[in-house]
């Protein structure tokens, strides 16, 4: 619901000051261009490249050739993938594909990265690798991410923690 | 997003499953193949008719025949004297009348013995009913009625097309005629000088001149024959519209007590392209058949990459995808299949058309279907039009569209959150 993927049956969902539910598809659909999504599974498309991949919501919103070329290579050059930029995504490891996905939910400048269980697929190493990652953005770009986790150690690291437990917000 | 991005990525998805896209293609391929190659070829008669019409073809005739037309006719015992062109000479509207005796023997040449069709006629009269059609190449027409002379139709000369020519003008030949009388064959010869050479006619109608028939004066033919019986009288009228034609073969018929049977060149091309246009409209039929069953392997096939696709398609709405431009990319997918198979389809058609052309497929199967009758071999080689190939071109891809509208539309209102669950 955070990132409009699905509205409300109660209540409202307000993102940067807009009501989720008055929204059309079109509409909503550019509020996603807004919001940086990263998946527990990755979710890239395996038969492009990895820059390809990064340039997609670029590609979705129409931005020009040459100015893709450059934002997708400083990102993935970014999350340390300069050399891989040419692989196909099916032949990356977890790890490189969840720092490809992060290149990609950054590619628009959202608002907001959006990550659901961004390491619940990942080794300890990948894991802090990619928690590294979240902090250098946040720090030195000043990107807002909210994480969903199971991971306590992941959840230890945010600057804020909010527990849910069977739908409702326990603590935080 | 871009038009060329949508195409792109649309391409992209086609060569992920190559053979089954080239299964789709394929259907479409074959549907259009028959499009094309089955119009040039009906269309090919249809304009070796019209030609036939304009060449050999005398508008203004009327052929009064006993023979079987081979279009279902049936045959009847009764038989046409020489004479009976002074009944047809009192009718209304009649201006000259040229009975016909033919008959087929063989002709005994220099170097080769060949069969023939010998037909007797009165030289002056139907030269000037078919001015254009019996024309000397060479030599000259016989005058004088009694001599053995004979006028050759280019393809008796040249029998192979390949320039052995079986005699030249003024050579002597033989005719030679079997009889039979119970179970006892008698050959009788009988010899002939060559007077003069037919120009190539390129086909025979109804009664009119033949490139296949050797022509000797009628009172030879009917004494070497021995018979006064006529196979076809040709009637020329003075009006040639539809109406007086009508007339005068009712005329004709009821002289003979429905006895024989009485064509207007006018009216058997009529029957023969109303018939043309009934294969066309039933081949039509049978081809559109073929691309609506091309249109449900699309739509099949595409509600399949739907499926498959299903997450990919709500990872693209998450990233900001929307819905018009995934109905874009769905319909574009078909369209890139249909524009394949429709191109593929008008080049194999083109082959078809093209390969029944040169091996003669189509003219020997005219040919032989209507050669032996009156109507003699008609030669037809197809035709292919700008409009034949742009129409393919336009239903290949119609089709293609039509029957990608509704898997594009149910792709493009996937909801992003089932999308992205499903697996």
């Amino acid at each position: 619901m955070l990132g409009a993927l699905d509205k409300p049956t109660e209540g409202k969902v307000v993102i940067d000051g807009t009501d989720v539910s008055s929204l059309n598809s079109g509409q909503l659909s550019e509020l996603r261009r807004r919001i940086g999504f990263v998946f527990q599974f990755f979710n890239l498309i395996p038969r492009y490249t990895a820059r390809k991949n990064v340039e997609m919501p670029l590609i979705v919103a129409g931005v020009k050739k040459k100015e893709r070329a450059k934002r997708s290579q400083e990102l993935l050059e970014s999350v340390g993938l300069g050399d891989r930029m040419n692989h196909k995504a099916a032949e990356l490891s977890g790890g490189e594909r969840q720092r490809v996905a992060i290149a990609r939910a950054l590619s628009n400048n959202p608002s907001y990265l959006l990550m659901d269980e961004p390491t619940g697929n990942t080794d300890s190493k990948t894991t802090e690798e990619i928690m590294d990652i979240i902090r250098r953005l946040n720090r030195e770009n000043a990107v807002t991410t909210i994480i969903v986790t199971h991971d306590r150690n992941v959840a230890s690291q945010t600057k804020r923690t909010l527990e849910m437990l069977d739908g409702k917000i326990v603590r935080g | 997003m871009e038009v060329s991005e949508i195409l792109a990525y649309s391409a992209s998805a086609i060569k992920l499953r190559k053979l089954r896209a080239g299964l789709t293609i394929l259907g479409i391929t074959i549907g259009i193949t028959a499009l094309v190659g089955l119009l040039a070829i009906t269309q090919g008669f249809q304009v070796s008719l019209q030609a036939q019409l304009q060449r050999g073809f005398a508008t203004d005739t009327i052929v009064v025949t006993t023979q079987n037309l081979g279009f279902g006719y049936e045959i009847k015992d009764f038989q046409l004297l020489v004479s009976d062109v002074a009944i047809i000479d009192k009718i209304d509207n009649v201006k000259r009348t040229v009975p016909m005796i033919q008959k087929t023997c063989f002709g005994e040449f220099e170097n080769h013995t060949i069969l023939l069709n010998v037909v007797g006629v009165d030289f002056a009269k139907y030269e000037s009913i078919y001015p254009e059609s019996f024309k000397l190449k060479t030599g000259s027409m016989p005058e004088i009625k009694n001599e053995s002379v004979a006028v050759v139709g280019a393809r008796v000369n040249d029998p192979w097309q390949n320039g052995t020519y079986l005699a030249g003008l003024n050579d002597d030949f033989e005719i030679i005629y079997t009889t039979r009388s119970d179970f006892e064959f008698t050959n009788q010869s009988f010899p002939f000088k060559i007077l003069g050479m037919l120009d190539e006619i390129g086909g025979a109608t109804l009664g009119g001149p033949s490139d296949y028939s050797i022509y000797i004066p009628l009172n030879q033919a009917e004494s070497i024959f021995d018979t006064n019986e006529t196979s076809t009288i040709v009637v020329q009228a003075e009006k040639s519209d539809e109406k007086s034609l009508t007339e005068t073969s009712d005329a004709i018929e009821e002289a003979f007590d429905n006895q024989v049977l009485v064509v207007s060149s006018t009216s058997i091309y009529n029957t023969v392209s109303s018939v043309m246009n009934q294969v066309q409209v039933l081949m039509t039929g049978v081809i559109a058949i073929s691309l609506l069953v091309a249109g449900v392997g699309i739509m099949n096939i595409m509600i399949i990459s739907l499926m498959e696709r299903t997450k990919e398609i709500g990872i693209m709405k998450a990233i900001g995808m929307k819905n018009g431009t995934v109905l874009a990319i769905f319909l574009s997918e078909a369209l890139i299949m249909g524009i394949v198979g429709t191109v593929a389809g008008i080049g194999f058609g083109y082959l078809l058309a093209w390969g029944v052309n040169s091996l003669d497929l189509l003219g020997g199967m005219i040919s032989s279907a209507t050669e032996g009758t009156i109507m003699g071999g008609i030669p037809s080689t197809p035709v292919l039009t700008t409009t034949n190939l742009l129409s393919a071109l336009f239903f290949g891809i119609a089709v293609s569209i039509l029957f990608g509208i509704y898997p594009a539309w149910r792709a493009s209102r996937l909801e992003p959150v089932d999308a992205l669950r499903y697996e």
